[in-house]
């Protein structure tokens, strides 16, 4: 029974080749995570430094609120069932699930009783004299799964346990796996390429890929709402269609012109979460839909406009007996080619044939859309940026007719349509200068997503609490510093400072050394925990990796007590939001963003919070601290 | 027409597998015979009666067991094979775990210097050892000032360069899986644990291997006793090999040679024994370490 933390987890081999990425995540107790990938993604090397085989390159690793990166593994109070099961070959049923309590040094008669109930548990209690050799894959299994449990752990391990298994035992195992999680009520952790068992098993899942981590939700999340193509293609068989498209809009009517030469038009409200920037009938994009979301046309189903029909020609069929695949191609013409290729699940008795043109029905509400360069999807669940067009007169912005009064900082001259980009975020609800009506309302997990109508323009706000009805008119302001203009060069202020330095020793006396923070000439003395991490994670190179100190605006404060400043430099410009004001500080010849009211050329002292400063290797793009 | 085909390319390959077979069997039986006859001509000359070093007949004209008799009543060669045996045990014990020690270790952890250390280990290995006969000469003249030359030096000789030789054990270790090791880490047992409850009882035949390799080396090495022990008067000091030695000198060989043979078939005997009885294990120890070496 245990919490798990994963804070910017790192794993370099070699010096420079990274197998984990910035690995975070939250695990609460009782949890069943499923780390999944292809072979190669870093899911198993994750687990391992979970487990202690592997040293954390930098990150934090907690279990139960204690940091545990130094510990060894038995002292980590984990278990781990490996995908050989590894299990002593030379030693009873028995003695393999003694082995560890032998070590602990657990009197005989208490070994015996947990080894009999844990025995009896998975059922093998017949098999307790035997060697491993004597017993089948999936007895063996049990035999490992057993191990573990004698041990009592916080946490359970499983490394593609189930990999070496037939079919038959794997989906049995499966089950009994989960069985094991609910009467255990402890933490799992189990890793598998494979996408059916992860969805399966999970109650959230972590999709990974070269290192990084592509999306953790739960399985219908990952299903219903995948983050990018990756996840999308990954989740899921058959797996799901992609088509390339550019889309192009005309008042409220969006039309996704397909590269095999179909057009699926819709209503906007279809699509009002793509941003508009990518309505342009250029920007390329990719159109994804399901298997499942793809019907053929029936008189079963009543259409209530929201599948719209379109025809393809049928190139294979496989009849699975429970439900028949059809392989389709919406290109009438060519039958076989790739381009126009569709995927769709159909009723078992369907008379179809190769050749034949069919009417399919395609999901309005459940298509994804991604963008072709990243990959990543353009059709979030709670979107990042409102992307709008609108006119800037007299220093005012005109949405729609609603005009808000723009800063000093961003006295532009006139502009008609220009695109500017709102995070979804810097829309305050409550008070401001504009009104919206609440058009619609999505409760998405822990928070709210309403849908903000100035005339024809829909805005997105998210809140976490539920405030406003739909139908309500609410007054809204904008976070100014975080709106960009591309027209006028105007861009978002950056909150996070970065600057250049190094970690440097300074010899006090022949035994003492005294550590500095290094940032052109100015030396910082460091917190101990920041030298402790550095040390661990580079040894004694951290004297000569050039790193970068970064840390929020907020947490920088100009200070006059001369003790406690740390940096020292000129304010070089101002910045005025009217609700925030922002300086800019040049400190040896770099720029830092801060909080303040300053004049120009005024000179600040600075005092940083080093305890949430963040340090990078700048060499290999690893956070350190 | 396509049947016959086949029938004619079925009874060529058939043809073709019995000449190999046969050609194989003939080149094998020659060498066996090649080789086994001085082992017999040795056996049944420490059975002749005739003295003398040189004898007209392959088979004795009169069969005697005097030599033997002689052998262990007038000459020291019980004491000889006495003080073999105990350097052999000895340095035995000590090789052995040195070897498993170090090709386990080498096997399992990973150091900054472990490569180019199995890499200098690999090509010393290589130098035949009395090379560096003079330099172990001195060395031991410096750890035994008052006794160097004794069964002592013989078994520091022989043990202490024992490590050298890891490269088959350290194979064998390869091809235990290293999930096991882990397990057992998570199990909570220590390193020397693993591999004194886990490793080692998989290890059987490697071990064997070990042990018999590292006995026979000291049990029949004669440059390295013959050079540490030269100019010592006490003969009851010598093994086997230096003391039969002397037996084959000029003076010596026509009243000692008859002696001799009887003495290399007891020296053959222990080995023969070891040998026969762990012959399985020998075998799967050489080629176990092979397939990942």
């Amino acid at each position: 029974m245990a919490s798990l933390s994963l804070k910017h987890i790192f794993k370099v081999y070699n010096g420079d080749v990274k197998a984990v990425n910035d690995f975070s995540m939250d695990i609460k107790d009782h949890e069943f995570i499923v780390f999944v990938g292809p072979s190669g993604c870093g899911k198993s090397t994750t687990l391992r430094m979970i487990a202690g085989l592997e040293d954390i390159t930098a990150g934090e690793l907690k279990i139960d609120n204690e940091v545990v990166n130094d510990f060894e593994p038995k002292d980590r109070n984990i278990a781990m069932v490996f995908q050989n099961y590894a299990l002593y070959p030379h030693m009873t049923v028995y003695e393999n699930m003694a082995f560890s309590l032998r070590t602990a040094h657990v009197p005989n008669d208490l070994i015996y009783e947990k080894v009999t109930e844990a025995a009896k548990i998975l059922g093998i209690t017949e098999y307790l004299d035997r060697k491993p050799k004597a017993l089948s894959g999936g007895q063996r299994q049990r035999v490992a799964l057993g191990r573990a449990l004698v041990r009592n752990p916080k946490v359970f391990l499983l490394d593609e346990p189930l990999s070496n298994l037939d079919a038959k035992l794997r989906t049995q195992m499966r089950t009994e796996i989960l069985r094991l999680h609910e009467r255990l009520k402890t933490t799992f952790i189990y890793v598998t390429h494979d996408q059916v068992e992860a969805m399966t098993m999970g109650t959230r899942i972590v999709v990974m890929k070269d290192g990084y981590i592509k999306q953790i939700d739960t399985p219908i999340n990952l299903y219903k709402y995948p983050n990018n193509m990756f996840v999308a293609g990954f989740i899921g068989t058959p797996q799901m269609n992609f088509f390339d498209a550019v889309i192009s809009k005309e008042k409220d009517i969006v039309t996704y012109h397909l590269e095999c030469g179909t057009k699926i038009t819709m209503d906007y409200t279809y699509t009002n979460k793509v941003p508009l920037k990518y309505m342009d009938n250029n920007k390329k994009v990719i159109f994804g839909i399901r298997p499942d979301d793809v019907r053929l046309k029936s008189n079963k189903y009543t259409n209530d406009g929201t599948w719209i029909s379109l025809k393809a020609i049928v190139s294979v069929i496989e009849v699975l007996g429970g439900e028949t695949i059809i392989y389709g191609n919406l290109n009438l013409n060519t039958i076989d080619s790739e381009a126009g290729q569709i995927i769709i699940k159909a009723e078992p008795d369907s008379l179809i044939k190769r050749g034949d043109i069919i009417d399919i029905e395609l999901s309005l509400n459940k298509f994804h859309v991604f963008d072709k360069e990243t990959e990543e999807s353009i059709k979030k669940r709670i979107p990042i940026n409102n992307i709008i067009n609108c006119n800037i007169k007299n220093n005012n912005l005109i949405i729609e007719n609603e005009s808000l009064k723009l800063p000093k900082v961003l006295n532009v001259s006139d502009i008609n349509n220009t695109e500017i980009t709102i995070p979804v975020k810097s829309i305050m609800l409550g008070s401001g200068p504009l009104t919206a009506k609440v058009e619609s309302i999505e409760q998405i997990e822990d928070k709210v997503l309403y849908y903000l109508k100035i005339n024809d323009l829909i805005l997105f706000a998210e809140e976490q609490m539920k405030k406003y009805k739909i139908g309500e008119v609410v007054k809204l302001n904008i976070d100014l510093s975080q709106v960009s203009i591309p027209e006028k060069d105007i861009y978002p202020i950056n909150l996070e400072n970065s600057l250049n330095g190094s970690f440097i020793k300074e010899k006090v006396n022949k035994k003492e050394y005294k550590f500095y923070i290094k940032i052109g000439d100015i030396k910082i003395s460091p917190t101990n925990v920041i030298c402790e991490k550095l040390f661990t994670c580079k040894g004694h190179k951290i004297f000569n990796t050039p790193l970068v100190y970064r840390f929020n605006t907020l947490d920088i404060v100009v200070t006059k007590n001369s003790n406690l400043c740390k940096l020292k430099g000129n304010i070089i410009e101002v910045y005025d939001y009217g609700n925030k004001i922002f300086s800019k500080v040049n400190i040896e010849d770099e720029n830092i963003i801060i909080e303040y009211n300053g004049t120009i050329n005024e000179e600040v002292m600075l005092d940083i919070n080093l305890d949430k400063v963040t340090i990078i290797d700048k060499k290999i793009d690893i956070i350190i601290v | 027409m396509i049947n016959t085909l086949k029938k004619r390319k079925k009874r060529s390959m058939k043809t073709k597998r019995l000449f190999g077979v046969t050609t194989t069997q003939i080149v094998l039986t020659a060498l066996s015979i090649i080789w086994i006859i001085p082992l017999i001509y040795l056996f049944v000359q420490s059975f002749r009666a005739e003295p003398g070093a040189w004898s007209p007949t392959f088979f004795p004209k009169t069969w005697t067991l005097d030599n033997y008799k002689k052998l262990f009543t007038e000459t020291k060669f019980l004491r000889w094979y006495g003080n073999t045996l105990l350097v052999s045990i000895i340095s035995c014990i000590i090789t052995t775990i040195f070897v498993l020690a170090v090709a386990y270790a080498f096997s399992r952890i990973r150091f900054k210097s472990r490569k180019p250390m199995m890499n200098i280990m690999l090509i010393l290995g290589m130098f035949p050892g009395f090379m560096s006969m003079s330099a172990v000469y001195f060395l031991l003249k410096i750890l035994l000032p008052n006794n160097y030359q004794s069964l002592a030096s013989l078994i520091i000789v022989y043990s202490a360069g024992a490590a050298l030789s890891y490269y088959i054990a350290k194979g064998f270790f390869d091809t235990v899986p290293k999930s096991l090791d882990e397990a057992a880490r998570i199990d909570g047992a220590s390193r020397f644990r693993t591999f004194y409850k886990i490793i080692l009882p998989l290890s059987k035949s490697i071990i064997i291997y070990t042990i018999l390799i590292s006995f026979i080396a000291p049990w029949c090495d004669f440059i390295f006793v013959s050079f540490i022990m030269s100019g010592v008067p006490d003969t009851g000091m010598y093994t086997v090999a230096l003391g039969m030695y002397n037996w084959l000198e000029r003076e010596q060989i026509q009243a000692y040679f008859t002696t001799f043979c009887a003495a290399a078939v007891i020296v053959a005997l222990p080995i023969t024994i070891l040998f026969m009885w762990l012959q399985k294990y020998y075998v799967e120890g050489v080629t176990g370490g092979a397939v990942k070496g």
